[in-house]
Formats: C-alpha cells, sequence, structure tokens
C-alpha cells in the first residue's frame, strides 16, 4: 500500500521521537526496581493489553505484533465456517461463499456505533463467555479498541479502496484464497451458542435484541471481536519474546554457563558486576534452572525484596503464583511452592533463632554485600561458621566492583566471577579549587566553581547535545548554596533547569528529578551522596564531584550522633565518577587534585564500625553467640563500641551482670525494632495506653513529616501552630497526627492540609502502616489481645460509598498505570520550572488516598484520635512515662543561667555531655517559655524559671527527656519531651543512692534530689520500692505469660491484671504527688566527695561484729541479705538502691546519724507486720516484701474474694434514680419495689 | 513438568501447556490450526498465549512472530513462503519483500 505510507509517517516518526527521549533500556528499568524507586514499574511498562498501541496493530503492518492492516469491508466468516477441521479445504469454499454473501447483503455500514447496542450485544457475545469476563479489564480494553478499530475502517473507506479488483485468479496449490482478506490470517475462532443462534435465526431465543443489529452487524461485530482475540494474543506473545530478548541482551547473559558451573562446583562464590549487568534479576533464575530449589535472596531494603519479587516472578511467567515470593517484616506471599525467596537480611538473622542451620534453604544469595550495611556484615559472619555445619549449603555474595578480594579472601579465596557492566568511556578532569579563590565567608560555600563548570559546559557542548549535570556535594545547606546561585545563571541563559536532591525532600519533589527536560535545556541536579548509588537517574552525562560527603558517624562515649564533613572514599569518587557513563560516553569533573584523590581513603568505613551495636549484640545473644567479642567479624568494630552496647544493654534491664538476656531482654530480641522503641511498645501494651504509644512509636521510626520547608516558610509555621504540644515534639507529632487521621474522617482532602502545614502526607501514610504492625507484632507475642474488629455494620448509603469509592479507586489506578508509563516533561518557566502536569501528583495521593478509606475503619481510627486528644495530664503524665521507660537515661537538665540567655542558647546537660542546644526545629526551641513551668502553690511568689527554681524546693521541676542527640556545627537535642523530674529519675535509675534519712538521693551518680521534709521522703522512697517491685514483678507476669502458654489459649494472669491496677493506681498517685524538693547536677568534681566508700563505717549496723547483727535481724524478724556496697560503703537494699552512702553535707550531718540508729514502729504496708526496726532495716524488709508481690498475700486475697462475690451481686442490681428522695441508688429489683413501698407508707 | 516449545527459525524457546486445536483452558475458543499453547502467565483470568506451530510446507516448528511464519488460512514459515511467493497474493508477496528488504 505505498500510498498510505505517507500518511503514517508523520505519526510515525513523532512516536519515534517521543520515544527516543524517553527510552530507558529494560535493564536500567529494572535496575530502577530493584533500586527501591517506589514506582511498580514492570506493571506499567509492560501493560496487560495496551490499547494504545492497537493504532499500530492497524497502521504498522511491520510491527511484531501488527501485520493486519485492517479488515476488508464486508468481509467475514461465520463461526461454522471457521469451525470445521478441514480447514483447508474449506477455505476455499468460504472464499466463494463470502462472495455470496457480499452479493446478497449491503456493504457494511463502518458508521454504526456498536457502543449505543452494548446491552444487546453483551447478551448475545459475553453471556457465557470465559474469554472476556463482563467489567473484566480485557472487557473494558475490548471496546477500547473496538472504537479505535472503527475509526480505521472509516478512514480507510474514505480513500478508494477497491483498486485491484478481485479477479477470479486460478487457484494456488496449497488452496490459498487468492483474494486478500486479513480474516484469513486469524488463526483462532470462538465458539457461542449464542452467536451461533443468532446468526441462524436473527434472534436470541431467551433475551430481547435492538432491532438495529442486523445479523450483518452481529457478524461485523463478530469479526472485531476476533481481530481483538488476535491482537491482544499477538501482543502477548511479543510480551513474552521480549523478556527472552531483554534477558539474553544482558551483560551477564555471557556467564550464566561460567556462574552455574562454579557455584556446582564450589560452596561459597562471589558474583561481581556493576549496575545494570543483571545479576540480581537472572542470578536467581540461573539457579533455578540448574535445578536448585529453596533459594533465598536477601537484599538490605525491604523495596527491593518486594520488587525484584515482583520482577523475577513476571521474568520466569510466575506473576500469579508464588514459585517467586519475598518476605519482609510484616508481609509475606511465600508458600510451600515458593522456590525463590527474596527476603531482608535482617529476616533471614531472624529466622536463624528459630533454625539455626537455615535447613529451610539450600542456597543463599547475598546481594550488594559492596553496601556493607551492618546486617550484611553479620551475615555473612553467621554463614562464615554455618558453613562448616552445612557442607550441602551454597553461597553465592553478589557486590558491585568494589573490594571483591576483602569477601573472597574472608571465605577462603572462593572463586570470583566478574562481570563487566555496561559503562561508556568517561573523560575526567581535575579542576582543584584554589586555596585563594575561595570565598572569605567560609561557613557558607562558594558556588562560582560549580557555575564556572557549567559555563564551559554552555560553550563547548551544542544545546542539540543532550545530557544533563549532576552536582555531588555534602549535604543540605551546600545543595541550598548552589542551587541558589546556579539558578540565577539558568534564568539568564534558559539553558538550564536546576533542581536540588536529598532525603528530606518530600516524595512528589524527589520524583521531579526523573522528568524530562525540553529540549536545547539541561536538567542540573545538585545532589547529595543519595544519586551515588540509591537513586538512579538517565541521561546524566556529566558529573560535578566535591568529593565530600557529610556522614552520620557515632560518639559512643555520649550517645551522640555526629553530622560531619569528610572526603570520599576513591571507591565512592569512581561510583560518582560512573554515574556519567549509563546511557552514553561523559565527562567527570572533579573538584579536587588528583593528590587528593591518591590520599583518599580506599573504600567508604563500613556501617558496623559507624553505628551503635547494641540491636546487634542483643540478637547475638539471643542467637546464642555469647560474646560479641569473639565474633568473626568481615572487619570488626571497635571493641569499645562492644563494650558501650553491653553496658547500654545492662542499663536497659535488657542483659543480666552475666551478659545473659532478661525476660525483658528475650522480648526486645523478638521485636525487630530498636531497644529504645521496643521497650516503649512493651510498656504501652501493659499499661493500656498502646494507641498513643504506637503513634509516637512509629512517628519516630520514621522519617519526620515536617519537610526542611516547614520550618522556614512561615505560611506554614503559622499553620501548624495548633497542632505544636506544649509537652514536646512527641506530642506535637502525635497530634499531627491525629490532626491528620481527623481530617480524612471528616472527609476533607488531606493533600492540601499536609502541604499547607508543610507536612509530608507519605509519612503519615507510613506511620499508619507501621503502627499495624507493631500492633501485629505485639498480639503475636501476646502482649496484645486479639481484638476481633467487629463485623462493621454499614447503611446502604454508606454501602454505595464504599463502593463508589472502590469504583473510583479502580479508575484512579488504570489512570496512574497509564500515566506512570509517560515521563512527564519540564517547562523552563520565569524564575523556576514546572511541571508541565501537575495533575498526576493529584492522582497519586487520590489513590493513596481511596487505598486507606477503603482499608481502614476511619471512624474507629477517629474514635482513638479523639480519646487521645482529650488527654487529661494525668495520661499525659502516664503517657510520659511509658516513652520514658524506653528513652531513660536520656534526660536533660536546664543549666543554672537560662534565665539570663537568649532562646537560642538555652543550655542542657546531660550526664555525659554538657551544655546541649535545643534544636531549631523542636517546640522548645520556638516557644522555650514553656520550659518555665507554672509557680508551685505552696512556694515562693515572683516569676520562676526552671533555672531560678535552682537551690529552691518545688514539686514541678522538669528534666528534657530526648530520643537523640545530634552534633551538626553544634550539638543539639532531638525530639524532646519535658517530664517531671524527681518521678522520671527515681524510678527508671539504675542506681538510687540516698542518705541516712533519705533525704538526699542522687540518681545514677549525677543528679541530686533532695527532699524538704523527711516523711516525703519516707513516703516518695517506700513508693519508688513499691512501684519498681509491682513493674518488675508485673512485666515478669506478664512476659511469663506469653513465653509459656504460646500453644495453649493466651490468657492474661489475673495476678497480673490486678497488679495492673495496683500500678496504675500508685504511679498515677506518685505522678500527681506534690513533694517539695530541690534538683541540681552533681558536678564531675564533686564525685570524689560524694561517697561514703567502703572503708568508713558509716552505720551502725557495721560496727556490731555479724554475731551482734545476727541476733538483731532475729529479733526484728527480717533478713538482711544487704551488704556493704564495695565503692560506695553503706548498705546496698537490692540492685539499685544503696543506702546511707553518701557523704552527708555538714548541716544534715548530726540529724543524719541520729535518725540512722534510731530504730521505729513500724508496720509494712503490703504484709501488714508490724516491728521495731532502724531505717535500713526498714527499707531491706519493704523492698524483700514488694518483690514478693507477685502472689497475692492470704489478706489480699480474702479482699479480692470478697470483691470478685461483690461485683457478682452487682450484677443483678442496676442504677435506680428516686425522684422522692432525689437519690441515685444501686438495687437489684426487688429492692427497687422495696424501696418504692418506704415512700407509700 | 511442562513440555518446550522451540521455534526453529528463531530460536525462542518457552514451555507450553497444550498442542492441538481445542486448548482446555479457555472452552469457547478454538484454534485454526494444531498450535502450541500456553496458559496465559499475564493475566489472573485465565486465557491462552498461542506461541506458535508446524509449517505446513516443510513440518517445522515454527512460533508465530513476523519474522519467523505468517499465517493465512495455514501456518507457512517464512522460508517457505519466499520458496513459494507466486503461490500467495500481493498483499502478502508485499509484506514479505518488504522484510527481505530489511
Ligand atoms: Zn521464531
Ligand atoms: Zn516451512
Amino acid at each position: 500500500m505505498p500510498k498510505e505510507k505517507k500518511r503514517q509517517r508523520s505519526p510515525e516518526s513523532s512516536y519515534r521521537h517521543h520515544k527516543h527521549k524517553k527510552r530507558r533500556s529494560s535493564d536500567e528499568r529494572r535496575q530502577d526496581d530493584c533500586r527501591g524507586r517506589k514506582h511498580d514499574n514492570h506493571k506499567s511498562n509492560e501493560p496487560r493489553v495496551n490499547i494504545s498501541e492497537s493504532k499500530e496493530y492497524f497502521e504498522h503492518p511491520r510491527a511484531d505484533y501488527s501485520e493486519k492492516s485492517g479488515c476488508k469491508d464486508g468481509a467475514r466468516i461465520s463461526v461454522e465456517e471457521r469451525n470445521g477441521s478441514k480447514v483447508a479445504a474449506e477455505a476455499d469454499n468460504s472464499d466463494k461463499r463470502m462472495y455470496n454473501e457480499e452479493e446478497e447483503e449491503s456493504e457494511v455500514d463502518v458508521n454504526f456505533d456498536f457502543t449505543k447496542y452494548k446491552q444487546s450485544l453483551n447478551r448475545i457475545f459475553f453471556r457465557e463467555s470465559d474469554l472476556l469476563k463482563r467489567g473484566s479489564d480485557n472487557y473494558n480494553d475490548f471496546w477500547t479498541f473496538l472504537v479505535k478499530y472503527q475509526d480505521f475502517q472509516r478512514k480507510r473507506a474514505g480513500r478508494k479502496e477497491s483498486t485491484h479488483t478481485k479477479l477470479k485468479l486460478p487457484e494456488s496449490k496449497f488452496g490459498l484464497p487468492r483474494n486478500y482478506d486479513t480474516c484469513y490470517r486469524l488463526n483462532t475462532s470462538v465458539i457461542s451458542k449464542d452467536v451461533e443462534i443468532f446468526l441462524k435465526k436473527g434472534r436470541l431465543i431467551d433475551a430481547e435484541v435492538d432491532k438495529e443489529l442486523t445479523r450483518a452487524r452481529v457478524r461485523q461485530f463478530q469479526n472485531i471481536f476476533l481481530h481483538y482475540i488476535d491482537f491482544a494474543h499477538k501482543q502477548k506473545f511479543a510480551k513474552l519474546k521480549k523478556i527472552r530478548q531483554d534477558q539474553e541482551n544482558l551483560p551477564i547473559f555471557q556467564y550464566k554457563s561460567i556462574i552455574v558451573e562454579k557455584i556446582k562446583e564450589h560452596q561459597v562464590v562471589v558474583v561481581a558486576g556493576d549496575t545494570g549487568c543483571g545479576k540480581s534479576t537472572q542470578v536467581p533464575q540461573y539457579l533455578l534452572q540448574a535445578g536448585f530449589e529453596n533459594i533465598a535472596c536477601t537484599q538490605p531494603r525491604r523495596i527491593a525484596c518486594i520488587s525484584l519479587s515482583k520482577r523475577v516472578g513476571y521474568e520466569t511467567l510466575n506473576e500469579y503464583g508464588s514459585e517467586v515470593a519475598y518476605q519482609v517484616r510484616f508481609e509475606r506471599t511465600r508458600t510451600k511452592s515458593t522456590k525463590i525467596l527474596f527476603l531482608t537480611e535482617g529476616l533471614l538473622l531472624r529466622q536463624m533463632t528459630s533454625d539455626p542451620l537455615l535447613t529451610m534453604y539450600n542456597v543463599i544469595v547475598i546481594d550488594e554485600v559492596h553496601e556493607r550495611h551492618i546486617h550484611t556484615d553479620f551475615l555473612l559472619g553467621v554463614l562464615k561458621c554455618l558453613l562448616h555445619h552445612r557442607k550441602d549449603l551454597k553461597v553465592v555474595l553478589m557486590s558491585a566492583t568494589i573490594n571483591i578480594n576483602l569477601f573472597s579472601h574472608y571465605f577462603d579465596d572462593a572463586p570470583v566471577v566478574k562481570v563487566p557492566g555496561r559503562l561508556y568511556p568517561i573523560q575526567l578532569e581535575y579542576c582543584p579549587i584554589k586555596r585563594g579563590e575561595q570565598n572569605s565567608r567560609s561557613d557558607r560555600l562558594d558556588p562560582s566553581p560549580y557555575l564556572q563548570i557549567m559555563q564551559k559546559i554552555n560553550h563547548k557542548y551544542p544545546p542539540s547535545e543532550r545530557g544533563d549535570l549532576l552536582i555531588f556535594l555534602s549535604g543540605m545547606s551546600e545543595i541550598m548554596a548552589v542551587v541558589e546561585a546556579a539558578r540565577m545563571l539558568a534564568q539568564k541563559t534558559k539553558q538550564w533547569i536546576v533542581m536540588p536532591l536529598h532525603g528530606a525532600l518530600s516524595v512528589e519533589e524527589q520524583d521531579k528529578i526523573f522528568d524530562i527536560a525540553p529540549e536545547g535545556v539541561r536538567k542540573c541536579i545538585v545532589s547529595t551522596n543519595i544519586a551515588e548509588t540509591s537513586v538512579t537517574i538517565d541521561g546524566v552525562r556529566f558529573i560535578v564531584d566535591s568529593g565530600k560527603v557529610k556522614e552520620m558517624s557515632f560518639d559512643p562515649k555520649y550517645k551522640m550522633q555526629r553530622l560531619q564533613e569528610f572526603w570520599i572514599s576513591r571507591a565512592s569518587g569512581e561510583q560518582r565518577k560512573g554515574r556519567a557513563g549509563r546511557t552514553g560516553p561523559g565527562v567527570c569533573y572533579r573538584l579536587y587534585d588528583e593528590s587528593d584523590y591518591e590520599a583518599f581513603q580506599e573504600y567508604t568505613t563500613p556501617e558496623i564500625q559507624r553505628v551503635p551495636l547494641d540491636s546487634l549484640v542483643l540478637q547475638m545473644i539471643a542467637m546464642g553467640l555469647p560474646d560479641a567479642r569473639k565474633f568473626p567479624f568481615l572487619e570488626p568494630p571497635s571493641l569499645q563500641s562492644i563494650e558501650n552496647s553491653i553496658t547500654f544493654l545492662k542499663d536497659q534491664g535488657a542483659l543480666t551482670g552475666q551478659e545473659t538476656l532478661t525476660p525483658i531482654g528475650e522480648m526486645l530480641s523478638r521485636l525487630p525494632v530498636d531497644v529504645v522503641i521496643g521497650k516503649m511498645l512493651i510498656m504501652g501494651s501493659i499499661f493500656h495506653m498502646i494507641d498513643p504509644v504506637l503513634s509516637i512509636a512509629a512517628a519516630m521510626s520514621v522519617q519526620s513529616p515536617f519537610t526542611s520547608r516547614a520550618h522556614t516558610d512561615h505560611d506554614a509555621v503559622a499553620a501548624r501552630k495548633p497542632l505544636e504540644s506544649e509537652h514536646g515534639d512527641p506530642f506535637t507529632l502525635l497530634n499531627a497526627f491525629d490532626e491528620w487521621i481527623k481530617v480524612k474522617a471528616d472527609g476533607h482532602g488531606t493533600r492540601k492540609w499536609c502541604k499547607r502545614r508543610g507536612l509530608e502526607e507519605q509519612r503519615f501514610y507510613e506511620m499508619v502502616k507501621l503502627k499495624k504492625q507493631f500492633k501485629e507484632l505485639l498480639q503475636d507475642h501476646g502482649l496484645l489481645d486479639k481484638i476481633v474488629e467487629d463485623q462493621q455494620y454499614l447503611t446502604s448509603e454508606e454501602r454505595r460509598q464504599k463502593h463508589g469509592e472502590r469504583k473510583k479507586l479502580g479508575e484512579l489506578r488504570k489512570e496512574k498505570a497509564k500515566e506512570s508509563r509517560k515521563r512527564k516533561f519540564l517547562k523552563l518557566e520565569e524564575d523556576d520550572y514546572e511541571v508541565s502536569d501537575g495533575e498526576a501528583d493529584d492522582q497519586e495521593s487520590d489513590v493513596k488516598d481511596l487505598e486507606f478509606r477503603l482499608s481502614h475503619n476511619l471512624n474507629k481510627l477517629q474514635e482513638t484520635a479523639n480519646k487521645s486528644r482529650n488527654f487529661t495530664l494525668r495520661d499525659i503524665n502516664l503517657l510520659k512515662i511509658i516513652l520514658c521507660s524506653g528513652l531513660y537515661p536520656h534526660v536533660a537538665i536546664a543549666d543554672d543561667c537560662n534565665s539570663y540567655k537568649r532562646d537560642s542558647e538555652q543550655a542542657f546537660h546531660t550526664k555525659s555531655k554538657p551544655f546541649l542546644l535545643l534544636h531549631p526545629t523542636g517546640v522548645f526551641a520556638s516557644h522555650p517559655e514553656l520550659l518555665q513551668p507554672t509557680e508551685d502553690f505552696n512556694s515562693m511568689s515572683g516569676p520562676s524559671a526552671t533555672s531560678e527554681l535552682k537551690g529552691r524546693s518545688s514539686s514541678k521541676h522538669e528534666l528534657l527527656a530526648y530520643v537523640s542527640l545530634l552534633e551538626t556545627n553544634k550539638p543539639y537535642l532531638m525530639n524532646t519531651m519535658r517530664v517531671p523530674a524527681m518521678q522520671t529519675v527515681t524510678l527508671f535509675s539504675n542506681y538510687l543512692d540516698t542518705s541516712g534519712n533519705c533525704t538526699r538521693i542522687v540518681c545514677d551518680g549525677w543528679l541530686e534530689i533532695q527532699f524538704v521534709q523527711e516523711e516525703s521522703a519516707e513516703h516518695v522512697i517506700s513508693s519508688v520500692i513499691q512501684l519498681r517491685a509491682t513493674w518488675q514483678n508485673l512485666i515478669r507476669l506478664r512476659l511469663q505469660d506469653t513465653f509459656q502458654t504460646s500453644e495453649k489459649e493466651k490468657k492474661i494472669n489475673p495476678r497480673a491484671l490486678k497488679l495492673e491496677n495496683v500500678l496504675a493506681k500508685k504511679l498515677t498517685e506518685f505522678l500527681s504527688s506534690d513533694v517539695q524538693y530541690t534538683i541540681r547536677r552533681i558536678l564531675a568534681a564533686e564525685i570524689q566527695h560524694l561517697y561514703i566508700g567502703p572503708d568508713r563505717k558509716a552505720d551502725n549496723m557495721d560496727n556490731k561484729t555479724d554475731d551482734e547483727q545476727e541476733k538483731e535481724v532475729h529479733i526484728s524478724k527480717i533478713t538482711v541479705r544487704g551488704k556493704p556496697h564495695p565503692v560506695k560503703g553503706g548498705i546496698q537494699i537490692n540492685e539499685y538502691l544503696t543506702h546511707n552512702c553518701l557523704l552527708d553535707d555538714s548541716t544534715a550531718s548530726v540529724w543524719g546519724e541520729y535518725t540512722v540508729c534510731m530504730q521505729r514502729h513500724w508496720t509494712c504496708p503490703r504484709c501488714k507486720t508490724s516491728m521495731i526496726v532502724s531505717y535500713a532495716e526498714r527499707l531491706q524488709h519493704e523492698s524483700d516484701c514488694q518483690a514478693q508481690n507477685i502472689t497475692a498475700t492470704k489478706e489480699e486475697e480474702t479482699v479480692e474474694r470478697q470483691e470478685e462475690l461483690h461485683t457478682q451481686l452487682n450484677q443483678f442490681r442496676k442504677s435506680y434514680h428516686c425522684d422522692i428522695c432525689d437519690k441515685t441508688l444501686t438495687l437489684t429489683t426487688t429492692e427497687i419495689l422495696k424501696h418504692k413501698k418506704t415512700h407509700i407508707t | 513438568m511442562s513440555k518446550e516449545f522451540i521455534c526453529s527459525s528463531c530460536n525462542f524457546k518457552t514451555q507450553y501447556h497444550y498442542f492441538g486445536k481445542k486448548p482446555p483452558f479457555v472452552k469457547s475458543l478454538v484454534m485454526m490450526e494444531d498450535a502450541y499453547i500456553m496458559k496465559d502467565p499475564f493475566s489472573s483470568e485465565g486465557g491462552i498465549i498461542p506461541l506458535g506451530s508446524h509449517c505446513t510446507i516443510c513440518g517445522k516448528s515454527v512460533c508465530l512472530s513476523l519474522e519467523c511464519s505468517i499465517f493465512y488460512t495455514k501456518r507457512f514459515c517464512v522460508h517457505c513462503v519466499k520458496e513459494n511467493i507466486s503461490e500467495f497474493p500481493l498483499e502478502i508477496q508485499t509484506e514479505v519483500m518488504k522484510k527481505k528488504n530489511k
């Protein structure tokens, strides 16, 4: 059809052009998947049936799936004709018969609109069809196809078609019809009774059909239908073939047999290949094809597990099976038939606690070992040990071509298969910044060297040569400096679109870097090292490398994180350079000298040497590796770091003195969360305050929802004001989350709401997910009851709404799938750039919104959210204590001089680190007045700040509890909340050292509390003993329950319930007590004069001989187990309390000596025994007696039984209001009658 | 274990689930030739993908991509079409010739 060609040229060429711009090779796309970019690529890239391409099916006969050029009008083949088995013989007949029909019937009406008769056509064609189910996606696609097909037919009809006359030609020797018709090229036919009947009789037996649908038209429709089936088949076949082709085009394909061979021969093999070589997706498949089953593939990131499992499932044609599956922390698709399982390293390690030899796997593939995550390193160590016990186990390490020998040597020189990546040549240029050129303002980065390179590019490379620029800088402020300057340049030249890229950007903002710049304009992406490995951007041709990186380092001494700028490693330098050569030859400008490069560290420091090892050590002990110090690490962390973690775990009550797990340690080792978060969750569930604790724990575990804009944009700051909590940042987060739920429940859009407040909505969705996961975790471990959500009752209106939402979600998803196939195009704007299609973002968030609405009971969520909004001060205090149980010893005390300082200079001290500041993003930084407590009734009048209370007694002293310390240019407290000082410290300190009469308590050796009255001191210490004992016993009971009755029905011990009540009541009382005290920080210089020490006799009791002591003990009927503390002196009453070990300050001296020795009459509040005891003896008895409250005393039992009886009786009583005596009484029915009678008489 | 279909022309290999005219997976569909059929792995709604068939003339198995075969009331491998080009209608002739030029 030569004359058609011209017409087709233009759309085709424009298509190609378009295609070129967004062209990305399939393995790059795959790489994105593995990298965990959030879009779900393969599905949108390989749509089921892509109708948008059906145009090509008609118009481009060259296309693989589109050999047709439309059906000649009027041509049709009936079912009977096409159905015969002797097709060849009949083909000829049908040819003839068609002629007859064509003579019989009029020309087919190409303008006939079938879509108007959907209902009737459904009756004829789709009533019983298992090909297209009504309402399915295929069905909808078919109708789209039909419209396009008819369009095409109309165009054809417009042109004079039958130029070549239908000559009667001699018969072909294969019995082929001489007159061409596309229908002869369809190799499928459809059987349908309804269609058959209709074509015979012109009507259906059991249903009415529109009159307009004549037999001819139904035939025409059937014809289109057959073309659709053929089209769909061809397209799916093309998809199959493309999968194979793409696989064979990957660099690693050439190494398939070598890899398989090596794995069969050796126990450990290293596969090294750079980004894009295909190792992550292909090696597991090679193993499967080689006959291996039970293949585990670990990934450092959860999201990579999911996307890889989908991708490999798709490639192995198992998209809908479970042969390829994933399992991550809270989600799994694994079944019995699973052969390849993608899972996180953390999860595989966890599986070893129940299956130490990992017998469920035959091959373990560890991907991205070069990234050297803490779990990767640990896993390698564990596997090294495991290999001795499992000679049949195969281990494959997959790495980029970085430091390969390290891995190979670690596993006794394991063989290495090196796969070259797909990298184009890169021209390297060193352009060191000369010192003199540096701007005098040294704290801000001078952007001019970066601009010079941009100008250089402008001059040297014509704008018609595409290729974007990627600049690597160390941190946010550096990025902002360069972005600002570069945008000025861009405004002048109109040749650049400048955009930042860093972790604090919102997801949408981050996604913009993938959009396409218009012709003649380059993108200039200014990024942190996030673009080095985690985000892959195509089309980058130029790299500018500052050679710097800001990394979080951890200072174990202060448990403080520190953001510092370092030179990068040579490996990083190469990685950065390589980013220029992914799609074509590139150029890399290094803003440092070659000699600098030579001096760089060879490799980046592995994570295990940079981060706290708390969770790791805990897990090692739980796995039966009792001594972390002796573990054969690939590259060991410092011994100091291990020791610090062991100390921390002991302080947290997770490890015993012998470094074995305590019950709480055991529970913590099972929860795959940070120790601090884990403790909060356990306490939250024990105290039935779980919902807010879940929210806060989730908020602490995700990135802050406050974007970088949130703290600089004045409108956002103002709009967010109502969310701020006077109690601190964790409560502000809780408020924000609750309010977000509320806005959603009210049926309003939350996207705009978030945007206005500078909040990143994605984080809230993550929080919801995490909350649910934490909850399930606690339920699985018996810490929370599994409440079966009562069948939600919906009114018909609500049901209709749900249905509507579901339908809309489907539509939106489809739209989105189409949308994400296309890259958006950027527009060059006056002062900034703008994304040409802003609607996609809306769509994205709409989909999330609807998904959320459909999967959550918003009313219920709002109910709990409302609950937390109606917190009383009592609730808040309890909540604070729960949070502190995890956070302690993360507390700081205000500096004495704060009231004389500016807001930004308010200083705080922790035990180990003095002079910390409030981070500017926190609530208290902008409202330091909140840290000035309201005046006590009892205390002196006049203004008082926390600091001014120094040396003054109050019941309102507060400390700041914080989540972490961060040092950037200054050391900061992050995520702070204010907590009642005395209560927090006395409850959570590991050591309480008291004076003889307990009016002076030194907590953990750095905070000194002094009570005004001896009586209240006595009361406090008694409360602390009771609370801590009850707390411990309650935890023990609850954890016993969860450990022992795992199979049996899980039920909370009634004694635990009792203790819960006691604890809640007592704790509330304790928190609201208005005991007057002073608090101060003990300075380092004072420590040596703080304790009496072991040599000096402080107590009368110590003066006595052992005999005398025994006698006395006998008299008072107390077993004094307490021994003098070896260092501090005094008597060690229990694991935290040491009595009378403080050197008395001069004033209290005489009085103290006197009281300590004095024996007084005392009745134990628990066992009710009366005795005459000294202070120490009393403490000893109380401590021992309360420690036994895990079981009830006889007296308590009787009381309990009576109470029970009482409530049973009360079951029959109801509340009755008597109008005559105007009283509400609780009476049984008969009693009510009796009562009424009393009034009658 | 499923059996493997191999195209003699392009070497494309994949598993197939049925060979013949009436794939049992889809009741309302019949093939006009004895074809290698795979259950559609890209859909959860059932369906099939025809993979290829045998050439009517030489009997070799060929996949249904245009590089390897054409269907015109019967399956012909591209090689056999070229050998017997005059037996085919003009439309197919031009199509095959164009391919040659490529
Ligand atoms: Zn083929
Ligand atoms: Zn042949």
